[in-house]
């Protein structure tokens, strides 16, 4: 379907997207590279401690940060059917498909924002890292949910077709980002 | 063979005027962009260079004299180190990058004009930030900004620090996405990527390294702001920190930011010797790709610079790759050797500064391979030679490799031709005054003088006279640089497209380049340095009859006409 909408573009448009395309790839690379930096923080701190978290610290339970995440992975499951529904002419399903996107994410954020709250007092450094990395992700997750609701709300009000679809693609690859990027968090922060 | 598009009648236009204004503001011209970036770089080499006069007038006795404390000098060297790599080189090559890769390649403007406007914007209140620094009490842990020194010691000026390096580091991640998507997407046709340019594939190398390694710098300010400000303890061994953590992903970093002010240098003495000794480049591929080589391998040598205070393990490893990492650089000293081999070498400004770059950067490079030595790098860890090897390599390479750009494309950027004369002495004044800064301070660290300090023993005040005196002529010769550039301005003689009579396509236009850089669409030649033959004079020929004439190199016949064939 995507080549179907790219047949419809001139040379300049379709320079430009691929332009985009490969700005917003080598974007996400160096981007995640901050994400990947926490992580090496993280691992190269602990390597100074007996065991992590550190003793006296409780392990924190798991149970509701991965219903985090199977809520983040359901997100992008139905970001990319809204947007594969978009190509096909069908705007409809877009709006219904990142509706429970976005509510998928407020819940993501909910149990973030608990988890955040619930560090325990005496858990010195391993709390530090651990606020910093989930509260650095959820402002991702917070700026581009804001940005996917906008598009949403311009693609109902009768916004993009099949010219001028960049923008909701943008969105699209940025919510996945998203996910990638917590998916990568919650294995250092949960399961190593 | 490649011929340039149909002739435009009167495309020698009026030079424009040149007006100042349109640099003030905001613009999304890649040229406007480019010279903003390189104003704003040399004004603050200028801060750069005083505070090096200042430390080096500090230096001349043993004893305090221009400052009051070892603190105040601390700020100076601090100030010093932080301005000249991230205020100074890397906006520079940003602005010969902006200014020459879409031209290069035949474009009309960057891949994300808009975005390169931005990024350009990132450093004025970068640069703003970081002196605001220097009066809200100065940071004073040096540019490497070691916890805990830059944690629990060093001012609030710190912090601002740490965010003006963020601004500079989002500024060059950004320039960095919008090379690599011009470099990929916007070659025109006919031009793979072995027929760019080499300037054009050392920027590539650059903007790879500048957005794999950058990232984590921004991961290591945000730790040491939030240290500083939020109390938490990452790099604080009492809160169960790691000051080494610092050191580890700060060099991860800073590591690779040598080869980011390197590189596109290298890309400039490719351009340079092969063009002003009229020859094809010797060995187009081995110079591309070992662009691409020390990229690569600068990622895996960041712990040389922490010998002292590494696992001894972990030493070999590091040790044999920075040794490693002096191949591709020999490869590409012996390519230019190669080329200037049997070429017909005109002594120009930029010809110069590019074969002294490469006497001098050998210099910079046996004594990094010396210092890659764990044995010998433990005794003068922390000396002068230490001073003495990263300025042959940031300064004996770098910045020389700036000066030859400038000598090079200044005729391109103004439509005017600095005067050659005053290169030379410019060039002279340079070479020995950073030679004899510079080489004296290997033996002042081999016997045993230690870096960053005010006060030292009375024995080294010798050749720490002769250094600072040095010092003082390199201080200077920087004036003549600015003199030339100010009286080209006023009446230099006016260039025309192609006064070195060069194959890439940046010459293929007038000079300055009107608003879209180029009437019709620029056919690349064949070979960007395919000079000595044939094909190669009648492309340049009808260049200028498309154009109009340029400015002959001097008034001897034989350096304006075609190249011959070298070699048998």
């Amino acid at each position: 379907m995507q080549q179907v909408m790219e047949q419809q573009l001139s040379p300049q448009e379709l320079q430009k997207l691929r332009n985009n395309r490969t700005g917003l790839f080598v974007l996400q690379v160096s981007w995640i590279l901050v994400f990947v930096s926490l992580i090496v923080i993280n691992l190269a701190t602990r390597v100074n401690y007996p065991s992590w978290p550190p003793p006296g610290v409780s392990e924190p339970p798991v149970a509701l940060p991965i219903i985090a995440t199977l809520a983040l992975f359901g997100s992008s499951v139905l970001v990319q059917r809204g947007y594969t529904a978009f190509t096909q002419g069908n705007r409809r399903a877009l709006v219904r498909q990142w509706t429970g996107t976005l509510l998928l994410g407020l819940l993501f954020i909910a149990i973030i924002t608990y988890e955040w709250l619930n560090v325990p007092e005496n858990a010195g450094l391993y709390g530090q890292l651990f606020r910093l990395m989930t509260a650095f992700h959820a402002a991702h997750a917070l700026a581009i949910g804001l940005f996917v609701l906008r598009t949403l709300r311009r693609v109902a009000s009768g916004a993009y077709d099949q010219k001028n679809f960049w923008t909701v693609e943008a969105t699209l690859k940025l919510w996945h980002f998203v996910t990638l990027a917590w998916t990568l968090f919650f294995v250092v922060l949960y399961i190593i | 063979m490649a011929t340039i598009s149909a002739p435009v009648g009167g495309a020698q236009l009026e030079r424009p005027k040149l007006q100042i204004s349109q640099y003030l503001r905001w613009s999304v011209d890649h040229k406007v962009i480019g010279v903003q970036y390189g104003v704003t770089a040399l004004f603050f080499f200028i801060i750069g260079g005083i505070l090096a006069m200042l430390i080096r007038a500090e230096l001349l006795t043993p004893a305090l004299d221009v400052v009051a404390n070892g603190q105040e000098y601390n700020v100076l060297f601090t100030m010093h180190g932080t301005i000249m790599i991230f205020l100074w080189i890397i906006p520079m090559w940003a602005a010969f990058g902006n200014y020459f890769v879409p031209l290069m390649l035949g474009a009309k403007d960057m891949a994300f004009p808009w975005l390169n406007a931005f990024a350009f914007w990132l450093l004025p209140p970068s640069g703003i930030l970081m002196l605001l620094a220097y009066f809200i009490g100065p940071p004073e842990a040096g540019w490497t900004a070691y916890p805990p020194l830059s944690t629990l010691f060093s001012g609030d000026g710190q912090t601002l620090w740490a965010v003006s390096l963020h601004l500079v580091g989002i500024s060059s991640i950004l320039g960095a996405i919008n090379f690599i998507v011009t470099i990929k997407n916007m070659r025109p046709a006919g031009m793979g990527y072995f027929q760019m340019p080499l300037f054009v594939w050392a920027m590539l190398a650059q903007a790879i390294t500048i957005l794999l390694a950058t990232p984590f710098l921004a991961g290591a300010l945000t730790l040491l702001i939030l240290d500083r400000i939020s109390g938490t303890t990452f790099f604080n061994p009492a809160g169960g920190g790691d000051v080494l953590l610092w050191q580890n992903v700060f060099w991860f970093y800073s590591h690779p930011a040598v080869y980011i002010m390197i590189l596109p240098g290298f890309g400039v003495v490719s351009e340079v010797i092969s063009t002003h000794s009229r020859k094809p480049i010797f060995g187009y591929r081995a110079i591309a790709l070992s662009s691409l080589a020390i990229a690569i391998v600068g990622f895996t040598v960041w712990a040389h610079h922490m010998f002292t205070s590494l696992t001894p393990e972990l030493r070999i490893p590091f040790m044999i790759t920075s040794m490693i990492i002096a191949v591709p650089t020999g490869i590409k000293i012996f390519s230019w050797l190669g080329t200037l081999w049997g070429g017909k070498i005109h002594f120009t400004g930029a010809m110069l500064f590019s074969l002294g770059m490469v006497s001098m950067f050998v210099i910079g490079g046996i004594t990094g391979v010396m210092l890659a030595s764990v044995p010998f790098d433990i005794h003068v860890h922390d000396t002068y030679f230490v001073v003495s090897h990263f300025h042959f390599v940031l300064f004996g390479g770098s910045v020389f490799l700036i000066y030859s750009a400038i000598y090079h494309w200044f005729p391109k950027i103004t439509g005017r031709m600095l005067d050659e004369r005053l290169a030379r002495i410019h060039f002279v004044l340079t070479y020995l005054g950073f030679f004899f800064t510079f080489f004296p301070q290997n033996l002042l660290g081999m016997l045993g003088m230690p870096r960053r300090v005010a006060v030292y023993a009375p024995e080294f005040q010798g050749l720490n006279v002769l250094v600072s005196i040095a010092s003082f002529v390199l201080g200077a010769s920087l004036l003549i640089l600015f003199y030339n550039m100010y009286i080209s301005l006023r009446r230099g003689q006016i260039a025309g497209p192609n006064p070195w009579r060069a194959l890439t396509l940046e010459w293929t236009t007038t000079s300055p380049p009107p608003a879209h850089n180029f009437i019709g669409d620029p056919v690349p030649f064949d070979d960007p340095y395919g000079y000595g033959t044939e094909a190669a004079k009648a492309y340049i020929d009808a260049i200028e009859r498309r154009l109009g004439p340029s400015a002959p190199l001097s008034t001897d016949p034989r350096r304006h006409e075609a190249p011959v064939a070298v070699g048998d």
